[in-house]
């Protein structure tokens, strides 16, 4: 009788274990060889820090170098000023870098806990042309002493898809406009996103809201409570973090109007995408982001090569890189200067358009970003409340 | 039969006053988990219970048990049951499809294909699991690749807005990472099973089912429990499928955990950290205790 | 190891629901896979797809001069490899232990698959606060470190599942015949295990691959691949980050393709 069941044993030859063998030496020669460390030009180094968008490539940094005189090694920190905080506090960011550049507003307690150093500004010439209102942001200072300078400044509000939803929206309120339920997004991050919403409330809903950059126990239930509402009625399609999914929103068209950086909408235009940044009558989100000195860098004799690195990123090459790059503003006249003396490196045009178009922004309405307000835990247990809801 | 052979003790290995060499080998490993898992999580607890200190932004000692109040209030309570429901449902899901398609590497399978198909399973897993998860956005999107595929077919007159942004994404997603951990346990279970006994069990005229009712799942067992809690624990711990696919503000654990962090209330963050692994320790107490978990694991047949 | 035979015949309907499962299966790992290659060929910078007219290798040629991303993809082969190569030895040990344990052993059990279920961030907040008490620099061997308590749970799990499947006579036969327990071991035992040392390195590799809450806080000042590719899609991504997984799946598949073909000329 033949046997109908034939069974196969689970021999796995040899030949997955060569497989595996050569899949990862040729992935890790290859790394080696071409990727072995960076060629360190002999002199000062800084180990900078920072959201990924204040990065240059590294053919910005080499020319930074140049000018600066500053070797610059660039780590992306992940844009996000909760676990930045948490590994300055907790962990080994202060034994590793030497300058951090972070969203404004946790200057305070970093001041406080000793984690950051203040800047000596007379060792940073440049920084008498920084515009002054970007000098009066009030994080910027703690105890007399300045701790961070604004190293980017911009002012935020809604991106929106042309050719749906035309050339004139002007308010917050597309964002929660019921027609557009499935289609309209937010940051996932309660320091933009209730902003946004107090503004909209304030001025076109005519809510009692004094500062929408920080609200008071009572504001902010009215405003959580207003997006609570409006995510329970299926207003939004998602919420995004981060650059890409940004970008992937807007260019696939899955939302029409959302509320993120401006940057986005250049890169979407480069890729093609019909879209705009709004300019609503409820006023912009201004916001900042500043560079502080790590306390280990101090601690390593780092100190005035820390100081030449910020004095560098405001002299002018840096923000002229910057603008072209992500059309972000360094907020110095200097950016305009430096293209001018060097046509080949800088487009001097350009430059001062976006120059002109940041400081048109801030000449209107605009209400201040703050990591920190009064009731920052409050925000979070509130905004916890809007992910069950 | 086959569990005649299995009830024979675990073979010693060592010769010697039985526990001290296992003792000696176990030392090692528990030496690694002490100093990097155990040590930092002993700190945690004992953090949990100190308070968020408002003059420097960081914790003070204290004895405390107000963070685990706010651990444990309804704001958050959901999420630890969510994510833990959503862990379940991905390790069922993928042990679902696991079992079927291991069997079929190992039953159905000449050696040569079945390497090739684990390699397979295998290898999307040496690129960034980030990007993949990402690249989802494109494929169930109202614009992506399945909605135009489906439109273009004539299935469909409008996109399907559930596609993304939903809890299917996420468990479509995660399972998508997930599967392998699900399959190479099984399979290497398989190895446990010898034709010999698969034609005893034939010539007492048994069907295939039948066969692999009561004879192939036992045996494999261990390999299908080892792949089910991979799974979960990967599962449990996820955020990026969830942050990418899931929708308006979705949270998992991990999620809350860096919410909470971002506020620097570090003792209500180690609070809920404690809280998890409490709540994972009971339920593997409790699989221990009440399904024998560590027989599933190590002995066949059991 | 169990003879190899193939099954035919009678199934009873479970050849074609299994095998329809297994595609399945195959489909669901490899539809973002597959849809970043293509992808990947788009010379536009938006992720997306494009006529095959259009297809272009631009961004490859940008992947081979990312520094960046290759610097990260070096440090995190290095972190893979030395945590599989010590996760998978330790986990074979702590199984091995296991089954010689009477008393402790379901609290060794515990202890070993606890390791698994702390929080990510948190073991990676809490061992760098403990290196920077001790004052140990935080470079690749710290990540590694984390990544051991990770992996090693998974890697003592599937080495006890290859434990399971060894018959114990076949350890007892050499014993009779007069193998001391060393030579048992290396003889017998090890060559039995080797898929699931295999499986077990492979695990730990992955894990430790994508693994991206520990080593945020455990890295030292070269970032690993998941931390660079969370920050390129954090800031702005470079479509070289799509050309790095399609061309881990061609060089993949080349590989696959290239020994399938060797043995078919060397025949079976």
């Amino acid at each position: 009788m033949d046997n109908p069941f034939r069974w196969r044993g689970s021999e796995i030859p040899a030949m997955l274990n060569r497989r595996q063998m050569l899949q990862t030496a040729a992935l890790g020669l290859g790394a080696a060889a071409l990727g072995a460390g960076g060629t360190r030009a002999a002199g000062r180094d800084i180990a900078f820090w920072a959201s990924g968008t204040l990065d240059i490539t590294d053919a910005g940094w080499k020319q930074f170098a140049a000018d600066a005189g500053v070797n610059v090694a660039f780590t992306d920190n992940g844009n996000d000023p909760g676990p930045v905080v948490a590994k300055l506090a907790a962990g080994n960011a202060n034994d590793i870098y030497d300058v951090a550049g972070l969203q404004g507003g946790s200057e305070k307690e970093l001041a406080k806990r000793g984690l950051i150093a203040p800047w000596d500004l007379s060792k940073i010439p440049n920084y008498a042309e920084v515009w002054s209102w970007a000098k009066a942001i009030p994080y910027l200072t703690y105890e007399g002493k300045t701790y961070a300078i604004p190293t980017v400044v911009n002012a935020d509000s809604i991106i929106v898809l042309e050719d749906k939803l035309g050339k004139d929206v002007d308010s917050y309120g597309v964002v929660f406009d019921p027609k557009l339920k499935g289609k309209t997004a937010m940051e996932d991050a309660w320091i933009n996103s209730a902003v946004f919403a107090a503004m909209y409330l304030k001025n076109s809903e005519n809510a009692k809201i004094e500062e929408p950059g920080n609200l008071k126990p009572d504001e902010l239930g009215l405003v959580m409570e207003f997006l609570i509402k409006k995510k329970k009625d299926g207003q939004f399609r998602t919420f995004w973090s981060g650059w890409e999914q940004g970008v992937q929103l807007v260019a696939n068209q899955e939302v029409w109007a959302m509320t993120g950086w401006e940057p986005i909408v250049y890169t979407a235009r480069a890729r093609g995408v019909k879209c705009y940044y709004a300019k609503p009558k409820e006023g912009y989100e201004g916001w900042g982001n500043n560079t502080v000195l790590l306390k280990g860098a101090v601690d390593r004799g780092l100190s005035d090569t820390a100081h030449q690195f910020a004095n560098g990123l405001l002299d002018g090459y840096y923000g002229c890189k910057l603008g072209a790059l992500r059309g972000y503003c360094v907020p110095t006249d200097r950016n305009v200067a430096y293209a001018e003396a060097h046509k080949t490196l800088a487009d001097p045009t350009k430059t001062r358009e976006l120059a002109e178009h940041v400081k048109a922004k801030f000449s209107g309405k605009v209400y201040w970003q703050n990591t920190r307000p009064d009731n920052f835990q409050l925000y979070e247990s509130w905004w916890q409340k809007l992910r069950n809801a | 039969m086959a569990e005649a052979a299995q009830r024979v003790t675990a073979p010693r290995l060592f010769a010697g006053r039985i526990g001290r060499p296992a003792f000696l080998l176990a030392l090692p490993p528990l030496i690694v988990l002490a100093a990097f898992g155990a040590a930092p999580l002993l700190l945690i607890v004992v953090w949990s219970f100190w308070t968020f200190d408002p003059a420097t932004y960081w914790i003070k000692p204290d004895f405390t048990l107000v963070n685990y109040l706010g651990a444990l209030s309804p704001d958050r309570t959901p999420v630890l049951a969510r994510t833990a429901g959503l862990a379940l449902l991905t390790a069922a899901i993928s042990t679902a499809i696991a079992v079927p398609a291991a069997s079929a590497l190992c039953l159905f399978a000449r050696s040569r294909l079945r390497a090739l198909l684990l390699a397979l399973f295998t290898i999307p897993f040496f690129t960034s699991g980030l990007v993949r998860a990402f690249a989802w956005r494109l494929v169930l999107g109202r614009d992506g690749f399945i909605n135009q595929a489906l439109l273009a077919l004539g299935l469909i007159h409008a996109p399907l807005e559930w596609l993304l942004f939903s809890d299917f994404a996420v468990v479509v997603g995660m399972v998508a990472a997930d599967l392998p951990f699900a399959i190479v346990p099984i399979v290497l279970a398989y190895a446990g099973i010898e034709a010999s006994v698969l034609r005893a069990s034939e010539d007492l005229g048994a069907g295939f089912w039948t066969t692999f009712r009561r004879v192939v799942l036992p045996l494999i067992l261990p390999g299908v429990v080892s792949g089910f809690l991979f799974v979960f624990v990967v599962a449990i711990g996820a955020s990026s499928e969830v942050q990418l696919l899931g929708g308006a503000g979705v949270s998992s654990i991990s999620i809350m955990i860096n919410d909470v962090m971002r506020v620097v209330n570090f003792p209500l963050a180690f609070a809920i950290a404690t809280l998890v692994v409490v709540m994972l320790f009971l339920a593997l107490l409790f699989a221990q205790r009440l399904l024998g978990l560590s027989k599933l694991l190590s002995e066949l047949g059991s | 190891m169990s003879e190899a035979a193939a099954i035919g015949g009678r199934t009873q309907g479970a050849g074609p629901l299994f095998w329809a499962v297994t595609w399945l299966g195959l489909a669901i790992i490899y539809a973002p896979a597959l849809y970043l290659l293509l992808a990947s060929l788009n010379p536009g910078e938006q992720l997306g797809l494009v006529s095959p007219s259009a297809f272009s290798l631009v961004w490859y040629e940008a992947l081979l001069h990312d520094r960046r991303l290759l610097a990260a993809l070096q440090e995190s082969a290095w972190i893979g490899g030395a945590t599989a190569l010590v996760a998978a030895p330790l986990g074979l040990m702590a199984a091995m232990s296991y089954r010689q344990m009477r008393r402790w052993r379901d609290a060794f059990l515990l202890a070993v698959l606890l390791a698994m279920f702390i929080p990510g961030s948190i073991e990676g907040l809490g061992l760098s606060a403990l290196l920077k008490a001790t004052s140990i620099k935080s470079s690749w061997l710290t990540v590694v470190a984390g990544h051991l308590v990770w992996t090693l749970p998974f890697t003592f799990t599937v080495s006890l599942v290859g434990l399971a499947a060894i018959k114990p006579v076949t350890i007892a036969a050499a014993r009779d015949l007069g193998a001391g327990p060393f030579r048992a071991f290396v003889d017998v035992t090890l060559p039995l295990m080797r898929n699931s040392l295999i499986a077990s390195l492979l695990f730990a590799f992955l894990l430790s691959l994508n693994e991206f809450a520990r080593a945020y806080y455990l890295v030292g000042r070269q970032n690993t691949l998941p931390l660079h590719m969370f920050g390129a899609m954090n800031s702005g991504a470079s479509p070289t980050i799509y050309a790095f997984s399609g061309l881990v799946l061609i060089v993949s598949f080349a590989i696959i393709g290239g020994l399938l073909m060797r043995r078919a000329a060397a025949g079976r």
